[in-house]
């Protein structure tokens, strides 16, 4: 396949869950809808079922969703309610919900009485996530939710099963992680849109196909002549980056994402899992070993900002996007730190403020051009 | 050596603005439609400005459009953000502004303008109404007051009523309140001023007051608000009666520096 | 401790406010002694610190006083300035605003050398104290209360929170340069199970028609079990008011000086830089608040370590619908209401968020009004009186209308 065709096969995934998911229902596979933050797909993925990430719409207005949240609630939270109370999510044999923030809180609450027809798995993190004692909650934690998907798979989930869907993971994250890097070298070959899509993409697909096609892209991408491309490349960072009418501002400015802070994507697959030990255990440490996140306790208080100063210099980006998710207290609360240490090493942004149902691009349009003009000017 | 004119477009939500400039350094005309984004207005205040300067459009070297309706220009060459735009608008009419607070029909920006004039950060209100020129109409209709009126009134105060709602709808209802009240016009429009004030203020803050600290968009017509932000940010702000034009002169003297930099390739006003 | 002054007893209300004081004041005290002071979250074992001897005092209350003293909005534009979202819990902002050294008299409190998170309450907590921790370069001790999808705290939950607890005695042993007394630690269990109990009891009379006191009453005494409740004065300050109430039932008297028409349960924080304006239309309609959430919430009783790891993962926003629903319908149920008002508190989404479905919940289960209004508990700009006016008066017509069809009275 050549770069092209491998695009748009990740763009036709990107943008199609429903026939996604028809797909493999159809080979007679049940598919379980994770929903935001750090669920252990692998799981699911060991019994024999297929992950769907559930991250809100960009084609969706919150409606019936309305019933159980007032409006300040941020629109990833309430699109997931919506999806489950307006049948998108009918054909999933069950859903994972987590509970790190205060708005998953009541939305596991929301989910779970409003749509009694998915069976409903709840999973609540431990902050203290890294000591033994932290790790021990999580391992019970994860042994529930194992225990249920078991259920709704119909078989036991082997330790075999386990590492296998482990390696598959592991060589998934890796290759989304390379992919970030080489696109981030080659903008004239991989639009914002496109590298969204790839990265999206994996919430729709088995990883083992996802990576297949991934790996060739890659090989594509490090195959490419030095690039010549003269514009100008940024970081993101935030819950979200997914939306068609931003990625394309972007474009038109001429700017490329390098490198990304983004939940919906390298947030996601920064950290792999230890193959050497016991599997349950190696996710929970997997868990524990997970960082530099805003619903994320950081227990080292001023790491976060400091890895985002270094990941934006180690990334050569001339300047970064914040896309502050509205309503987001934890990403809001971050904020202050993160100007300050961005400020300081001289790195300049911009905050836009996004949903998921924005439809008037204009003020971001005005936000992002002149963003571009003043980092022309450094 | 022939004389180039080049014109700015600043097409925003309530009104359309344009601005002829000589050579990039005179201002030949200025038009203003009380008609913005989507509507005959663009059209309109491009005839008139024309008119105004005795020109035909060919006579121009270059058209710049900026504001939230600039792409909807096709007699535009090229567009630019109307924070670039005001931040050199600014810059001509004050070489010594370093920060600009641009209260305008829909939002509310303020600029940071680096002393060689370039626009070096920048901060815009939130989806809110609040802080913003739309605010101000609702609260004018509600007093049943014409907005050239609003800053006059509110000098006349001599009671102090606070609106201290940061929500539109909720500041509407404490308005009627304190009309039911028996509270004076006055009174509760120095109140609005304030609260503008308040809002834009913490939008300033962000940025970092320096001075010179210029006011430009529609709402610096409106001193009551300008010296509600005085008094807020103890300093002292200063605009122009050019002060709604800023983003049209800007992008004028941006088209300008386009049309230096491309060489004229305006070939129709050559032949003429 | 109620003193003797002229030969009268202090009311308890008023010795209720002096353990509150003295609480500010210890932590004073200690400060010029040299000693190294905590800012604690309203649920964070308490227990640990006074077992210790480490003086500790309580942002939330803070901020509530800033509030109630209409410091609220000047505070939060402090920390809106600093860049903090004005999207963030009213709370959190002047909290932030304060420590980073924002003018404020309305409430002093000594700066932190250390802080005591639990985020039982929310997770609004964490990122909170997070932000303190970084701007004044001091420890933080983080106690992680996962929230609970069932009736039941789990084993290894309670298994955690251990771990978790004995972590916190050795961090705050280093702090505080003394050693963990088992016997000590007993010693103020006790004092707080008491304090705890005697709450529960004050609380309790609001089961009376008429009732003997005012309910809102309860926002203001409430102070004392978030701030205090390992202190024995705070034990004998509220079994003092709890025989106040029960001679007040014995005589037929009230702390709610007019007709008691109606009884509602007034869901979630009170806000407090409007009280006056909350109370003035329930008052007038005589419409008296009988139940509060803050009664069952605070009351944390246990018998040993288990237990206590147990109580301190039930707070409102920590317990499953369910739960939640459970202790407002018994509250409602024991204390004889007849309508809901609920504040949808702007600065607390893990609060509001559940609140439609419990809306539903005791309309169906109670067969009572339920009216909402738009509010929050300490930034004034997020509250209309003109709303609430009207809520309030919707609320009242209702019950009226049921009064009349059942046969009055």
């Amino acid at each position: 396949m050549n770069m092209e065709m491998i695009l748009k096969h990740f763009e036709a995934a990107a943008i199609n869950p429903k026939g996604q998911l028809k797909e493999y229902i159809g080979k007679g596979k049940k598919a379980i809808g994770c929903f935001p933050y750090y669920v252990p797909e692998e799981l699911v993925h060991a019994a024999g079922m297929v992950p769907f990430g559930v991250w809100g719409s960009n084609h969706k207005t919150i409606e019936a969703a309305k019933e159980y949240f007032a409006s300040f609630y941020c629109s990833l939270a309430q699109l997931n309610l919506e999806m489950g109370l307006d049948g998108t999510l009918d054909d999933l044999s069950g859903v994972i919900v987590t509970t790190l923030c205060d708005t998953l809180r009541p939305l596991s609450q929301n989910f779970r009485v409003a749509v009694p027809k998915i069976p409903f798995m709840f999973l609540a993190h431990p902050q203290n996530r890294r000591k033994e004692y932290g790790i021990q909650y999580t391992i019970s934690q994860y042994v529930k939710i194992k225990e249920k998907l078991e259920e709704i798979a119909g078989h036991p989930i082997t330790d075999a099963d386990l590492k296998a869907s482990i390696k598959v993971y592991n060589q998934s994250r890796k290759a989304r992680r390379e992919f970030v890097k080489l696109a981030g070298e080659h903008p004239e070959l991989v639009t914002p849109i496109q590298r969204s899509a790839v990265l999206k993409s994996a919430c729709f697909m088995l990883k083992e196909e996802h990576t297949q096609l991934l790996e060739q892209l890659n090989e594509l991408l490090r195959q490419a002549g030095p690039s010549q491309w003269a514009g100008i490349r940024i970081m993101t960072s935030g819950i979200v980056a997914d939306s068609p009418g931003l990625l394309n501002i972007l474009e038109e400015n001429h700017m490329a994402i390098a490198a990304d802070d983004v939940a919906h994507e390298s947030r996601s697959f920064r950290v792999d899992v230890p193959e050497d030990t016991d599997p349950v255990r190696a996710l929970a440490r997997q868990f524990g070993a997970q960082d530099h996140d805003t619903i994320l306790y950081d227990p080292e208080i001023n790491k976060r900002p400091e890895y985002l100063v270094k990941l934006a210099k180690d990334s050569g980006v001339q300047g970064v996007i914040i896309l502050m998710m509205q309503f987001c207290d934890p990403e809001e609360m971050e904020y202050p730190s993160l100007k300050k240490a961005l400020s300081e090493a001289g790195i300049p942004h911009i905050v836009i403020g996004v949903d998921h149902q924005m439809k008037d691009f204009g003020q971001a349009r005005t936000q992002i051009q002149a963003f571009a003009d003043i980092l022309a000017t450094m | 050596m022939e004389l180039k004119y080049t014109m700015g477009i600043d097409v925003g939500s309530t009104a359309s603005k344009c601005v002829i400039v000589k050579d990039g350094k005179e201002i030949a005309a200025t038009s203003l439609v009380h008609a913005g984004a989507g509507s005959s207005g663009p059209a309109k205040a491009i005839k008139e400005v024309l008119e105004k300067a005795g020109l035909q459009e060919a006579d121009l070297s270059y058209i710049l459009a900026t504001g939230y309706g600039r792409h909807q220009l096709p007699i535009a060459r090229s567009q630019m953000s109307e924070l670039s735009c005001h931040a050199k608008g600014a810059y001509e009419l004050f070489p010594d502004v370093r920060t600009v607070i641009d209260i305008g029909g829909q939002d509310a920006k303020v600029l940071r303008i680096s002393a060689g004039g370039n626009l070096d950060n920048f901060v815009m209100n939130d989806k809110c109404a609040a802080g913003t020129g739309r605010f101000l109409e609702v609260m004018a209709r509600i007093l049943e007051v014409d907005i050239s009126q609003m800053a006059e009134f509110s000098r006349q105060s001599a009671k102090r009523v606070d609106i201290s709602s940061t929500c539109t709808v909720f500041a509407e209802s404490e308005v009627i309140s304190q009309l039911a009240g028996g509270s004076d016009k006055c009174d509760i429009l120095k109140g609005i001023h304030r609260s503008v004030a308040g809002r834009v203020s913490g939008l300033v803050r962000r940025v970092g007051v320096v001075n010179t600290v210029v006011m430009t968009g529609g709402v610096a017509q409106n001193s009551g608000v300008r010296e509600a932000l005085e008094e807020e940010l103890k300093t002292t702000i200063v605009t122009s009666p050019l002060a709604q034009y800023t983003g049209a002169l800007g992008a004028a003297l941006f088209a300008y520096q386009k049309c230096i930099k491309e060489g004229n390739m305006d070939v129709t006003a050559n032949e003429r | 401790m109620s003193q003797q002054m002229n030969g009268e007893k202090k009311p308890a209300k008023e010795v209720l406010r002096g353990v509150v004081e003295q609480v500010y004041q210890n932590a004073w005290d200690a400060k010029k002694r040299g000693e190294p002071i905590g800012w604690s979250s309203s649920k964070f074992p308490a227990e640990i610190a006074e077992t210790l001897g480490l003086a500790v005092c309580y942002p939330e209350n803070q901020a509530a006083a800033i509030a109630a003293k209409h410091g609220g909005q000047r505070m939060c534009e402090h920390a809106e300035n600093l860049g903090y979202a004005n999207d963030i819990c009213g709370y959190a902002r002047i909290s932030l605003a304060y420590a980073a050294e924002a003018e404020c008299e309305e409430r002093p409190m000594p700066q932190p050398d250390f802080l005591l998170c639990c985020n039982n309450i929310c997770n609004c907590m964490t990122k909170w104290y997070e932000n303190i921790a970084r701007m004044r370069n001091i420890p933080l001790i983080m106690i992680d209360v996962p929230y609970n999808n069932e009736v039941e705290v789990s084993d290894d939950t309670v298994t955690y929170m251990r771990e978790q607890f004995h972590d916190a005695i050795k961090q705050l042993e280093a702090i505080s340069g003394r050693t963990w007394d088992e016997k000590r630690f007993e010693e103020v269990c006790s004092n707080a199970n008491r304090a705890a109990k005697a709450w529960l009891k004050a609380c309790s009379y609001c089961q009376y028609t008429p009732s003997p006191l005012s309910g809102f009453d309860l926002f203001n005494h409430m102070a004392d079990i978030v701030t205090a409740r390992c202190k024995p004065e705070t034990a004998l300050a509220f079994e003092q008011l709890a025989d106040e109430f029960e001679e007040a039932v014995k005589n037929g008297t009230s702390t709610w000086k007019y007709k008691e028409e109606h009884r509602i349960m007034f869901e979630g924080i009170p806000c407090w830089p409007v009280l006056k304006t909350l109370f003035t239309p329930l008052k007038e309609h005589g419409i008296n608040t009988t139940a509060v959430v803050y009664a069952p919430a605070f009351g944390f009783v246990y018998n040993n370590l288990d237990e206590l790891m147990k109580a301190y993962c039930k707070a409102p926003n920590s317990v499953c619908l369910e739960t939640g629903v459970e202790w407002r319908e018994t509250i409602c149920r024991e204390n004889n209401v007849n309508g809901v008002l609920v504040h949808y508190n702007r600065s607390c989404k893990p609060w509001s968020g559940y609140m439609p479905e419990m809306e539903r919940r005791f309309r169906t289960d109670l067969g009572v009004p339920v009216v909402g209004f738009d509010g929050d508990q300490a930034d004034p700009r997020n509250f209309s009186e003109a709303q609430y006016i009207t809520r309030v008066e919707g609320l009242y017509e209702v019950m009226e209308a049921n009064k009349q069809q059942e046969g009055g009275v």
